[in-house]
């Protein structure tokens, strides 16, 4: 059996489950099944989905924030000011999601089963000019955020300003924004980190959510034995990942230190005066419009937290 | 590609059709023009609402997005009914007569399989953002501002069933060509000859440059 | 049959297609749906009954193409950059260049040829995209050229190669698509492009008074302008000045300070700027309408393409030729200049039977890697690298040539677009005369891109300030 991947980009820390997990699944069954990991050959990224629906590939990676109409039940995962403080809560709560029957009912209109989550850090923001560290300093900032980040930082002021990612590292030399919120890997991929004079080192407003899914017929014709080598590689691939990713985050501090990031610490006081305003209406504002849509809202919202709760006992 | 069309008209049935289907054509290119001025403006209104305001266009990139396919697609038939799309003419053009007829009538016919799959293809495009249960009868939106994708999807099978037509109205023409051993056939592009052309392009250009 | 054997056989289709006269956006895509339910089919093991499902996952594929890849923020440069020179032209910028042009500087042997290439290169300073360069002063220089005497097909290469400097000479679509391809800064590659641009431009002047100097019955010089005939011809032209500082200010402050906004934004002011003054001059709705008609004709023409050679392309993605391509490009045991010389002459070669933007989108997501792997990867510096220059030099530097390389195709036979484009403006030349006027521009090309390549100094002095 040989399985096409879809993902974009080039390789990178945000990949490299997937890589493993082709690894591991090609060892497991002595080459017997294989997976060709293809970076935005076989598909746009915003379109992941669409090909698995189509069967055009038996697996992929895509973000919920891209579409939210194509996922609503896991734009869950993407709201402000979860409290998700490492990516070890980040796979918890994110799995939890995905095994929530309405989500794996809105997937299965796509033809898709959600395998994993690609897990990412708290974006946070890189900025020009004077560190931003008070909340009243947001009003009237031009943020590059999309999503319930958008939201939260439009929340107290702030001018979420459409770019493209690529875009972003232009759109902030030129003035366009003042402002980018990324992961650190994207920071550092998107050049944004070079143009940046601060860094908000605990700002944690939030961060996308990023499955990789697989086709239901094509997962459903695998041999026991194949199926098998795949549910039990994905632990594993989770795992290279977290440390992987835990590498890139120990030498996050030398590369803002190498190219003169200020690293700066909101206050408590201000940080709490953030989620008062961003966090809870927001959230609610979530609940009842997909409430409305017929979706368990509330339900995966307190699965959220309660997972969190579960980690941390 | 001057805008020199180089289609014959006669009182024929084809001839008329081709005219009907004409009418059709000539507003979409014209919607496809009038949105790529209105491209120019939305950045306009941009730039200044950010730099004079601090208030930048919500959802640019998103509304960008969305007015490209008709800017880009929309017209894709009555470039087609011109003879505006790009090829090489090197061997086509050394045929005449019932030898280019076929020629035009198979390369159209090949033209015409790859549209109406594609009619298809993109209607289903189309139908997995659409969904009548949903709000705004949204199943894709766009990154910023949520904008449903589903109607800047449904304008590329618009755009290829108009085609679709218009290459059914060629196929006949130039098989109607080849049967009768026709000159200068009705209803499709012909490769003019040269006096031809010059009088057309003289009208077309006198005064606007 | 492997997927490779696949992509070779789909890809020998496709030329045939093309070479029998069917147009080219509907043959790449014509042959990318045949190679989808080819591979499609094949992964099936040729099961008869399973035809269908392969044709229909095809046809579905291929179906996202048109929308997913025309909607993009990248792409909308194109129709503003097509607009912006329809509407110079409907405000006579057109004219008004040329008649500067040609009073300052027709004296010279081969007078009126020389000002069209510079009235061109003026012009590109306006317009993002070559063919409609072409298409434009095609309408304002043959003519004027004919009339004192010029062999019309030399007439017509003048042109043609002359519309080729609107890719390099910022704003550019063509280099914005590059940039967005390999994730590098627009702006500075815009820059990048003005130089290389002006130095074609007097490569081609200095080709032209050679030819002027040594051969008989070539157009006369053009003198006898007063100096008061001079002056009064520079105001008409002034906007053009208006706009190159506006989309120069969008991309880089030389004052120091911060942009004023992306190059997407500097190219609508631009437009809007010229639309105001084709208003002033006297545009109306009627002439209003027929630019936008004609925006629109050549953006659908290019835009078919694009989606056309994206349909293909998604094949090869499925069939896994970039990768097997790139594998061997990077397994060669040769000098890396060598290797990158033969990648170029490799563009060229390509560029024959493709459209420019087809092809840059189809190869850079596998040349691009590994030439930067050939200078020592994206981080190196200039002292550690092979060819000199730093990681974001090295893409700015393969970004001029690739870009140059694409434009060389566009007056090369037999899908060299503006020659298409030149021919179908004017009703008394063939392709074929097209071509055969543009011979010598090819070689002038042939020495500019090896200076380019020689003297990369030329291409990274400008963005090397920025
Ligand atoms: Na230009
Ligand atoms: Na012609």
């Amino acid at each position: 059996t040989e399985w096409n991947v879809s993902v974009w980009g080039k390789r990178r820390a945000f990949t490299e489950h997937v890589e493993k997990l082709a690894e591991l699944v090609s060892a497991k069954t002595n080459g017997e099944f294989t997976m060709n990991v293809s970076y935005g050959g076989l598909s746009k990224n915003t379109e992941n989905l669409d090909g698995i629906s189509i069967g055009a590939f038996e697996m992929a990676q895509f973000c919920a924030g891209y579409h939210a109409d194509k996922n609503r039940a896991i734009t869950v995962l993407e709201l402000p000011f979860l409290g998700v403080n490492t990516l070890e809560e980040e796979v918890a709560v994110s799995h939890a999601v995905y095994a929530h029957p309405a989500v794996a009912e809105e997937m299965a209109q796509w033809n898709a089963k959600m395998l994993m989550t690609s897990p990412m850090p708290q974006y946070n923001l890189v900025g020009t000019g004077e560190p931003r560290d008070e909340l009243a300093e947001f009003d009237g900032m031009r943020v590059r955020a999309t999503g319930g980040l958008g939201k939260a930082f439009a929340a107290v002021g702030g001018v979420p300003t459409s770019v493209t990612s690529s875009e972003a590292y232009q759109a902030m030399e030129s003035g366009v924004v003042d402002t980018v919120a990324f992961a650190q890997h994207a920071h550092l991929s998107f050049g944004t980190i070079n143009e940046a004079d601060w860094w908000t080192a605990n700002l944690n407003p939030g961060t996308v959510n990023c499955p990789i899914v697989v086709n239901i017929d094509a997962y459903e014709s695998l041999s026991d034995e194949h199926r098998a080598a795949l549910d039990s590689s994905v632990d594993e691939a989770i795992d290279h990942y977290l440390a992987n990713y835990g590498a890139l985050l120990e030498k996050w501090d030398s590369v803002l230190a190498e190219k003169g990031v200020q690293k700066v610490m909101i206050s408590d006081e201000e940080l709490a005066k953030f989620r008062e305003v961003a966090a809870g209406p927001i959230a609610k504002a979530w609940i009842e419009e997909n409430a409305a849509q017929g979706l368990p809202a509330q339900e995966l919202y307190d699965l959220v937290n309660s997972t969190l709760a579960d980690m941390r006992k | 590609m001057a805008g020199a069309s180089a289609v014959h008209s006669d009182d024929s049935l084809i001839s008329r059709l081709d005219h009907s289907l004409l009418r059709v054509e000539r507003v979409f290119v014209l919607v496809a023009g009038i949105f790529a001025f209105m491209l120019m403006f939305l950045a306009v209104i941009s730039v200044t609402g950010r730099n004079l305001f601090n208030e930048p266009l919500r959802g640019y990139v998103d509304w960008i997005e969305t007015l490209m396919p008709l800017i880009a697609i929309l017209g894709v038939s009555y470039v087609q009914r011109e003879g505006g799309h790009i090829r090489m003419d090197i061997l086509i053009g050394q045929l005449k007569g019932r030898p280019l007829w076929l020629a035009e009538f198979v390369t159209t016919l090949a033209i015409f399989l790859v549209i109406a799959a594609l009619v298809y293809g993109t209607w289903a495009h189309f139908d997995r953002s659409f969904d009548l249960s949903k709000p705004l009868w949204s199943r894709d939106s766009t990154i910023d501002i949520g904008l449903p994708l589903w109607p800047a999807k449904l304008v590329v099978p618009v755009a290829f069933f108009v085609m679709s037509l218009r290459l059914i109205l060629q196929l006949i023409g130039f098989g109607r060509a080849f049967v009768l051993g026709l000159e200068s056939p009705a209803a499709v592009p012909l490769v003019q000859s040269v006096a031809e052309q010059a009088a057309q392009e003289a009208e077309h250009i006198s005064g606007r440059d | 049959m492997e997927p490779i054997e696949i992509g070779l056989w789909v890809s020998g289709i496709m030329l045939v297609l093309v070479v029998i006269g069917m147009r080219v956006a509907f043959a790449a895509a014509f042959a990318g749906l045949l190679g989808l339910i080819w591979i499609f089919w094949a992964k099936k093991g040729y099961a008869p009954e399973q035809l269908g499902w392969a044709m229909t996952v095809a046809i579905k594929t291929a179906g996202q193409v048109p929308h997913g890849k025309v909607a993009s923020q990248a792409l909308s440069l194109i129709p503003t950059f097509i607009l912006i020179g329809y509407l110079a032209y409907y405000a006579g910028l057109t004219r008004a260049l040329f008649e500067a042009a040609k009073r300052w500087i027709a004296w010279v042997p081969g007078g009126l040829a020389v000002s069209t290439v510079f009235a061109t290169a003026g012009f590109a300073a306006v317009s993002g995209a070559s063919v409609a360069t072409a298409a434009v002063f095609a309408r304002i220089a043959i003519p004027e050229m004919l009339k004192i005497g010029y062999d019309k097909r030399f007439a017509a290469g003048v042109v043609a190669a002359g519309g080729t400097l609107a890719s390099l000479i910022p704003p550019s679509a063509i280099l914005v698509i590059y940039a967005i391809i390999v994730e590098q800064d627009v702006g500075k590659l815009l820059l990048a492009g003005f130089i290389p641009g002006m130095f074609s431009a007097f490569v081609y002047a200095a080709l032209i008074i050679g030819l002027a100097l040594t051969m008989k019955n070539f157009g006369p010089p053009v003198s006898g302008f007063t100096w008061r005939q001079r002056f009064e011809a520079l105001p008409p032209a002034l906007p053009i000045f208006a706009v190159v500082v506006i989309i120069i200010f969008f991309v880089y402050n030389p004052f120091g300070g911060d942009a004023w906004g992306t190059p997407t934004e500097g190219g609508a002011i631009g437009a809007f700027i010229v639309l105001v003054m084709a208003l002033w001059r006297g545009m109306r709705w009627p002439e209003l309408k027929d630019a936008l008609i004609e925006t629109a004709k050549l953006s659908v023409m290019i835009f078919s393409i694009i989606w056309g050679v994206l349909i293909y392309v998604r094949f090869l993605g499925f069939a896994d030729l970039p990768t097997a391509f790139s594998d061997w490009i990077t397994s060669l045991d040769y000098p890396p200049m060598l290797i990158l010389i033969c990648i170029l002459l490799a563009y060229a070669v390509l560029g024959m039977f493709m459209d420019a933007i087809g092809m840059l989108l189809l190869t850079l997501p596998v040349v691009y890697p590994a030439v930067m792997a050939l200078n020592g990867g994206e981080a190196v510096t200039a002292a550690e690298s092979t060819f000199g220059m730093s990681g974001t030099m090295c893409a700015v530097w393969f970004g001029i040539l690739v870009v140059k390389m694409a434009e060389f195709c566009l007056i090369t036979p037999p899908i060299g677009l503006n020659c298409f484009v030149v021919a179908g403006v004017r009703p008394d030349l063939s392709v074929q005369d097209v071509f055969r006027g543009v011979l010598p521009f090819f070689f002038a090309d042939a020495v500019t891109i090896a200076l380019l390549v020689a003297f990369p100094s030329i291409v990274l002095w400008l963005p090397s300030l920025a």
